[in-house]
């Protein structure tokens, strides 16, 4: 595996450190959800109303206990990812509302456009775990939103999967949902199997349902992203180290709040701080500022010693085009060359954040391939790897594409393309296809070519029951 | 030499607050017209600068910051400016109530909204985020605004800008106000099939809007 290289020096480190310390002591941040207030003055920290300041030693202390690595159990043990320790892990787009169509459409995404994210997930050999939210999916009730999309993975792939944050009763069945899935809850609580995303109120707040959220994931000992989203320029400072320093500050808190809770909960570092657009205050990721956070957030998490989750294949693109490629190759080679773990929104996601796209989560997908195969650098552990015999053999003048050196090796060692075009100019020419119209062809034979893997009906059955239980509770 | 009119200006230029405010209380004290402070200093700020946005020159902290200096010397001038004081009088071109709705916390988009029709001659009440429909209504009725623009940025929180309209359908209040609504999420379907008065996918667009429906 490739070393990881630094975008700070250690001295800058020390300074974003101090900074955010410094933020935390005298500053504060605020928590909106008074459960959390007691627990910080349980720990002897200064509180006023609902702003709390944090002692440097306490941070350090209670960050100390967080693990280095976790890993995170999926149905089929073989998808089991650790989460940390260098591996990279991707997964499909968070959140989105709207689904742009190959041919400049857009909608609402439905709940059928979730389940087919999910199982493109599945299908994808780059794309580790099938996500969380993959879509908003606008048609089902927002009461059960959450209990459909946990479904939804479960049944359509056996990877892993994240869970609702929204609020400690949401954040609570999905994780009921897990323990069924896994046997029970003692079970998850041994290898946790469920992770979710925390998000701050940036700059310097909490509010109420992510705390929920928060406390119901650390009481069951399953992992999660507390991630904080710098809109520098206008949610925080326009400069670059004011920026990180407050990020850093929000998420140190929130992993301080989640080992004060249950100590060695597994967290992940999160950022998706990222420059504004200053003409028109529009959030911007597909940028080298959003790259430079994210490789930054990879250096802080190192230093603070928990995974880190950054980056992604992001772009501000309406459709896809070259600016949908250029920018999602840029943020996503950056966080996964210098190190960023847990890789939320590695696929499909077009306009910040505002729409997933079938054709641009193929093309992510590809993306996500090559950057693969670069991580994996040089292996120069073997004389044959080293190749020497074969050079011999070959000597000077010759060829080596009938060699039996070559024919072993080429699988392993070269990417293979499934969606770039290296045809010659005749034969491209032919169907005259560009990306966007081959992704679409891709990810519609993908779709047609899938088979769930199946699940054990009694665990389907009891699942079912809950979410029928469940719903008629929530929906009056 | 400058005249008091083109301090203003400049002061608003530069996104001044306290120089703004000093100004307007300048204006009162030696008994300047207000009227003429309004439209030759604090208007004639806000259009050139609202000219460099539209030009690409002028960016989003310059507007905002305008927009606030504005708003704070037109505070010190209100009073005598009620009272009809000044050649021809003067008169905001509407008043707004601007809000995030019920259960959503996002406000920037709101702000901009907000900051751009005060450059563009409005007065804008803006009551926060997580506003229920008849907090909206209370500052409306409060103010006498013409116009409740109401923010959205989740699809979950989007029914609060349906509730708001039903709101005022509900208290016959409906034809008393415009309801215009925005954010992330929303469309110009979505503003069609809640009976909204209108949508706008941008601020600048917002700004068009209104100007629109008080035409
Ligand atoms: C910053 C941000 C946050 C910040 C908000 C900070 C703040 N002070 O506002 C924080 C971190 C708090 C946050 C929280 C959450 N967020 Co958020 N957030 C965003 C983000 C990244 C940017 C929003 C923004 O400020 N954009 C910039 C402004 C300028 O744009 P704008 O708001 O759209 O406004 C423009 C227009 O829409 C229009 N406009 C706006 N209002 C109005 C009103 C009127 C009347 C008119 C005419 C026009 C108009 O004019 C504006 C200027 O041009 C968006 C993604 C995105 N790209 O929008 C997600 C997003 C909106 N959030 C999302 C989600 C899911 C959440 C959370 C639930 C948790 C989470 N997973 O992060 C919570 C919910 C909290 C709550 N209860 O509201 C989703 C929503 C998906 C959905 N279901 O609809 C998005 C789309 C991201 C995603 N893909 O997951 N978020």
């Amino acid at each position: 595996m490739l070393p990881k290289f630094d975008v700070l020096t250690d001295e800058q480190i020390n300074k974003i450190h101090k900074n955010s310390m410094r933020i935390l002591k005298e500053i504060g941040i605020e928590f909106s959800y008074d459960p959390v207030i007691e627990i910080f003055k349980k720990h002897g920290q200064r509180v006023e109303g609902h702003r709390v300041f944090l002692e440097p030693d306490f941070v350090e202390e209670m960050v100390e206990k967080a693990p280095a690595q976790f890993t995170l159990h999926a149905r089929n043990p073989e998808h089991n990812l650790v989460c940390g320790d260098g591996n990279t892990i991707y997964m499909p787009g968070y959140g989105a509302p709207f689904i742009y169509d190959a041919d400049g459409g857009k909608r609402d995404a439905t709940m059928a456009d979730y389940d087919n994210f999910v199982k493109l997930a599945g299908a994808s050999k780059n794309i580790h775990m099938t996500g969380g939210t993959v879509v908003e999916p606008t048609d089902v009730p927002d009461d059960i939103r959450h209990l459909k999309m946990a479904y939804s993975h479960i049944t359509n792939s056996d990877k892993c999967f994240m869970g609702s944050s929204s609020g400690y009763e949401f954040a609570r069945d999905s994780i009921e949902m897990t323990a069924i899935l896994h046997g029970g809850l003692d079970v998850i609580k041994e290898k946790p199997a469920l992770i979710c995303l925390i998000n701050s109120v940036t700059p310097l707040k909490y509010d109420d349902r992510m705390l929920g959220g928060l406390m119901a994931y650390a009481e069951t000992g399953q992992p999660m992203v507390i991630a904080s989203l710098v809109m520098a320029g206008s949610t925080g400072p326009a400069t670059m180290a004011g920026a990180l320093s407050l990020q850093n500050a929000e998420v140190l808190a929130g992993i301080t709040l989640a080992q004060c809770i249950n100590p060695g909960t597994p967290v992940v570092y999160g950022s998706t701080s990222t420059a504004s657009d200053m003409s028109t205050g529009s959030l911007s990721i597909g940028n080298p500022e959003n790259a430079l956070f994210a490789s930054a957030s990879a250096q802080l998490s190192r230093f603070y010693g928990v995974p880190c989750r950054g980056g992604g294949g992001l772009s501000d693109a309406k459709t896809v085009d070259a600016q949908a490629g250029y920018e999602s190759m840029m943020v996503l080679f950056a966080a996964s060359t210098t190190g960023v773990n847990f890789v939320l929104h590695t696929a499909g996601i077009l306009q910040y954040y505002m729409a997933m796209s079938y054709e641009k989560f193929m093309v992510d997908d590809e993306i996500a391939g090559m950057v693969l195969r670069y991580l994996k650098g040089f292996d120069c552990d073997s004389d044959e790897k080293m190749a020497f015999d074969v050079i011999k053999t070959v000597g000077p003048g010759g060829h080596f594409l009938t060699q039996k050196h070559t024919r072993k090796n080429f699988k392993t060692e070269f990417f293979r393309p499934a969606l770039s075009d290296r045809q010659s100019f005749d034969a491209w020419a032919k169907d005259g296809l560009d990306t966007n119209q081959r992704a679409k062809a891709r990810w519609q034979e993908v779709l047609a070519n899938y088979t769930a893997p199946e699940l054990d009906a009694d665990v389907k059955a009891k699942i079912e029951a809950f979410i029928e239980k469940r719903t008629k509770e929530l929906i009056k | 030499m400058s005249t008091i009119f083109d301090e203003i200006k400049d002061a608003i230029v530069d996104g001044d607050e306290d120089l703004a405010v000093e100004l307007a209380e300048r204006v009162i004290a030696e008994k300047v017209d207000p009227v003429q402070a309004v439209q030759l200093g604090f208007i004639g700020g806000i259009e050139e600068v609202g000219k460099a946005w539209t030009n690409g020159e002028a960016f989003l902290p310059d507007v905002m910051m305008a927009a606030d200096a504005m708003k704070a010397g037109m505070d010190v001038l209100e009073e005598v400016l009620a009272a009809g004081e000044g050649d021809g009088g003067y008169e905001d071109k509407g008043k707004i109530v601007l809000g995030t709705v019920e259960g959503d916390i996002h406000d920037i988009g709101k702000n901009i909204v907000g900051a751009l029709l005060t450059s563009a001659g409005f007065k804008v009440y803006d009551i926060g985020i997580d506003q229920k429909a008849e907090e909206f209504v209370a500052k409306a009725d409060e103010v006498g605004a013409k116009i409740i623009a109401a923010s959205a940025l989740l699809t979950t929180t989007m029914k609060s800008q349906k509730t708001l309209v039903e709101y005022l359908n509900d208290n016959n209040l409906r034809d008393k106000y415009k309801i215009i609504i925005g954010g992330g999420p929303t469309s110009a379907k979505w503003g069609e099939d809640i009976g909204a008065d209108g949508w706008a996918e941008t601020a600048d667009e917002a700004v068009e809007l209104c100007k629109q429906l008080l035409a």
